[in-house]
């Protein structure tokens, strides 16, 4: 009978050893003694890459996540342009690239030579054909890229003009610098995109790498494009194989079962995988940014003072050092990346606790009870922070945020909670239209916010067609002014002005709390291949890193 | 009556008198010990706020440091002292644990005296038993966790709803047995009420076993408690052993050495705490399970 109570005791036991046991898979760590070469080898026959996502069919139309899975795709598909490493967009596919001053027509001229993985010639007609694809096609990150395009006509076979229906600014970085070129005779054919059979004939693109096997879920292969317009790519092989967690893709990383893995590691792996000898790691800023947002519908977050109060109290080189051990930059207060060329040097990050708690008092929210907590009305100031259950580093966040906030009298209740649940009740249905139901969330948005500087009249406008990440539902007429301006202005002088007013405006009324950049930190093998190049806020997981010196953009 | 109720419970002590030495002496040896471990852990739970030298919740020094002579087990991620945080998580990891086999045995007392009472009813409830044993453990709790989402008081819902079926098929027998003894016969037949026969004969002579099978389950649930929390189903934020284990394994202590100190203690003490509660579960069985006792 022992047996039977050590079974019932026993089944949880092995579970969690099972489960420990997993977690630490490769815990012997190898300690290769070889010295590791700085620069890394600058071509290589086969690199191996890591993923920990389902990337599903790797096509323009089927890709499943934006990274890795569209950097994935870009490999085999190329668009008119290209950013360059500092994320400026460049001609590419695109020779020459013209606009009228009206803004309204742009006549590009295609490079001469570039061919289809089948050895067709890229000509005007499958630019035309690609832009009218999309626009007929199922909605999608590219269709909406291209609803703007009101005609697209080949006036020669490499020269073609496209005409918008309202003036865009950002239509270069946007669009021309998005959007992968279709091969029309490859997807003419194909009525329904997103459930194109995936076989050979559709795996057909421009880019440096052909895509010659593909077992979704499992891995992908690439091969060079020996023709390649900009230069034979310089790693000839290229293999993905798909793992289930970061634990896992970092211990095969150190065994050397893969060179490298599209998925920033840990900062407390940066130190470990530089010390394990034989690897490397690629560290560079990324756009990517981390906020604490607001619902400025709920009292006291509908008074700036309020708000930048709370965006005083937070003490983000204590959320950079303690939670990122360094490896980020801190959030500016005008919500624009320090090395972003749309910078505004003039705008101050400042912690002061102090001067918060002044302003708090200043409105009339003071702590009268004495419970180190102020009071709203007689209701003590108490809010509900959510977080994401699956992100661990935010989670650390929250909770320091919550000390912090503390610190000046504001009480702070953190709920992890699922990532979905998240999304509803701060971004119901994607759509800011539909309201929001929260008080404070911990909330991100991914690295292309900040690549084109348009995307920040989307986070403060009013006018949800304008503003369509406003998540915090912030409203104020002298932003939305600057928000419209940024939007239609196209003088890059004039535009960086308003965007200049614009990161002020922002730092004044602090619509949310911009709190760090996490850098984007890739573990490598430099003996395998090491010569990278990144885009500022991007990284270098990109096709870049692949494109020979004399053809980068 | 009275009679028959004293001959019934008389031969308690003489069949424990009777079964061999060696055996007895094993049994009651490791009792002492399962009883030592949880006398000491309850101990660091009650005393946990003068044992720890730390606030648990206080950053408290350099995050990822190893141990040192102010922190004896070192830091977590965020400066947190390990030592103070296994110190409080032994109240979080007991608490858990006692008040989810509570719950399990009020649920599985209750299904098995109507079990085994109204036998008629029994069938169907213990069929509702049977469906709860066959279920897959760890998806289920998997699924309840993210269905009913992440706090402590979830979390002791769902041990609970997955521990109680074992503690009523024990109870229903026992009382089964228990129902067809002359002296409740007797008592029926004279006009005694369910509720008072129940509350009068039943359940003063299976409570004892309940009390045995509560502290068998206790283990079973501190170590469910700590897989749901390993697993980031519980609440990462409250400071239990489990969910040590959880942020050592998002901040890659597994593949450090960190893990001789991150992972290593809180690992020996869910294995201690579900050692001792286990080996006192299994004493006190011996001692009052009729059918163990007899064999």
């Amino acid at each position: 009978m022992f047996e039977r109570r050590i079974t019932r005791t026993a089944v949880p036991a092995l579970v969690l050893v099972v489960l420990i046991l997993g977690a630490c898979g490769s815990n012997g760590g190898t300690e290769d003694t070889g010295s590791s070469d700085a620069a890394g080898a600058a071509t290589a026959e086969t690199l191996r890459i890591g993923i920990m996502s389902e990337e599903g069919n790797l096509t323009p139309h089927t890709y499943a996540t934006g990274f890795p899975g569209l950097n994935l795709t870009m490999l085999s598909y190329d668009s008119l342009m290209q950013a360059d490493e500092n994320g400026e967009p460049q001609p590419w596919l695109a020779e020459t690239v013209e606009s009228s001053p009206d803004g309204l027509t742009y006549t590009l001229g295609l490079a001469d030579g570039v061919t289809w993985h089948d050895g067709e010639a890229l000509t005007a007609e499958d630019v035309v054909f690609s832009v009218d694809y999309y626009k007929a096609g199922p909605p999608g990150r590219f269709a909406t890229a291209m609803a703007n395009v009101s005609q697209a006509v080949a006036q020669d076979e490499s020269t073609v003009v496209l005409t918008l229906g309202v003036p865009d600014p950002s239509f270069e970085i946007r669009v021309l610098a998005d959007v992968p070129i279709l091969a029309e005779h490859v997807w003419s054919g194909i009525t329904e995109p997103d459930l194109a059979p995936f076989d050979e004939t559709t795996n057909i693109g421009s880019g440096p790498y052909r895509l010659v096997e593909s077992d979704p879920g499992v891995s992908y292969s690439f091969e060079a494009h020996p023709e390649y317009f900009r230069g034979e790519p310089k790693v000839d092989e290229l293999v993905v194989v798909q793992f289930a967690d970061e634990a896992g893709a970092t211990a095969a990383l150190r065994s050397g079962e893969i060179d490298t893995m599209m998925r920033s590691i840990s900062p407390e792996q940066i130190d470990v995988l530089r010390g394990a000898g034989s690897l490397d790691v690629v560290e560079a800023p990324e756009y990517t940014t981390t906020l604490l947002v607001f619902n400025t519908a709920v009292a006291p977050f509908d008074q700036a003072e309020f708000r930048r109060a709370v965006a005083l109290a937070v003490d983000r080189q204590r959320l950079v050092d303690d939670v990122f051990l360094g490896a980020a930059v801190v959030g500016n207060a005008g919500w624009v990346h320090p090395s972003s060329q749309w910078y505004d040097e003039s705008v101050e990050t400042v912690y002061d606790p102090e001067a918060a708690a002044r302003l708090l008092d200043d409105i009339g929210l003071t702590d009268s009870d004495s419970d180190g907590i102020r009071e709203l009305d007689g209701a003590s100031l108490s809010f509900e922070l959510l977080v994401a259950s699956n992100n661990a580093l935010r989670m650390r966040l929250a909770e320091l945020i919550g000390e912090q906030l503390g610190e000046v009298g504001i009480g702070v209740e953190v709920s992890s909670v699922e990532m979905q649940t998240l999304d509803d009740a701060v971004w119901p249905g994607y759509d800011v239209a539909q309201g929001r139901n929260y008080e404070m969330s911990m909330w991100g948005w991914s690295a292309s916010s900040q690549a084109d500087i348009g995307q920040m009249a989307s986070l403060v406008s009013s006018d949800p067609a304008i503003g369509n990440l406003n998540v915090t539902g912030y409203a104020d007429p002298e932003t939305d002014a600057l928000a419209v301006e940024l939007d239609t202005e196209l003088d890059p002088t004039a535009r960086a002005e308003v965007a200049d007013q614009l990161q002020q405006r922002i730092a004044e009324e602090v619509p949310f709390v911009s709190l760090l950049h996490p850098n984007g930190a890739y573990g490598y093998n430099p003996d395998v291949f090491g010569d990278w190049v990144s885009i500022t806020g991007s990284g270098p997981m990109t096709k870049l890193s692949f494109i020979p010196d004399d053809g980068q953009p | 009556m009275t009679a028959r109720v004293i001959t019934e419970s008389a031969p308690e002590p003489q069949i424990v008198l009777r079964r061999s030495r060696v055996s007895g002496d094993r049994t009651r040896v490791l009792g002492v010990i399962g009883a030592v471990i949880v006398l000491a852990l309850g101990t660091v739970a009650v005393l946990a706020p003068v044992l720890a030298p730390y606030d648990p919740t206080e950053r408290a020094g350099t995050p990822f440091s190893p141990p040192s002579a102010e922190h004896l087990l070192g830091t977590n991620d965020v400066g947190q002292d390990l030592l103070s945080e296994m110190i409080y998580g032994t109240r979080v990891s007991l608490t858990v644990g006692i008040v989810a086999a509570a719950a399990a045995m009020v649920l599985g007392t209750v299904v098995g005296l109507i079990g085994g009472y109204f036998p008629r009813l029994g069938a169907v409830a213990m069929r509702g038993v049977d469906v709860v044993l066959i279920l897959p453990f760890l998806p289920l709790l998997i699924v309840l966790a993210a269905y009913l989402g992440r706090s402590i008081v979830n979390t002791v819902i769902i041990i609970a709803i997955l521990i109680w079926a074992p503690t009523a098929r024990v109870i229903r027998s026992q009382v089964l047995s228990l129902a067809k003894r002359d002296y409740i016969v007797a008592a029926r037949s004279m006009g005694a009420g369910h509720g008072y026969v129940i509350r009068r004969h039943v359940l003063p002579k299976t409570l004892l076993l309940a009390i045995g099978e509560f502290v068998a389950a206790t283990s079973g649930a501190i170590l469910l408690e700590s897989s749901l929390s390993f697993l980031g189903l519980g609440d990462p934020l409250q400071e239990s052993w489990g969910s040590t284990l959880y942020w050592a394994q998002a901040r890659g202590a597994f593949l450090t050495p960190a893990w001789k100190w991150w992972v290593l203690p809180p690992g020996l003490l869910i294995m201690l705490s579900a050692l001792g509660f286990a080996l006192l579960g299994y004493a006190l069985e011996q001692r009052i399970n009729p059918r163990l006792r007899r064999s």
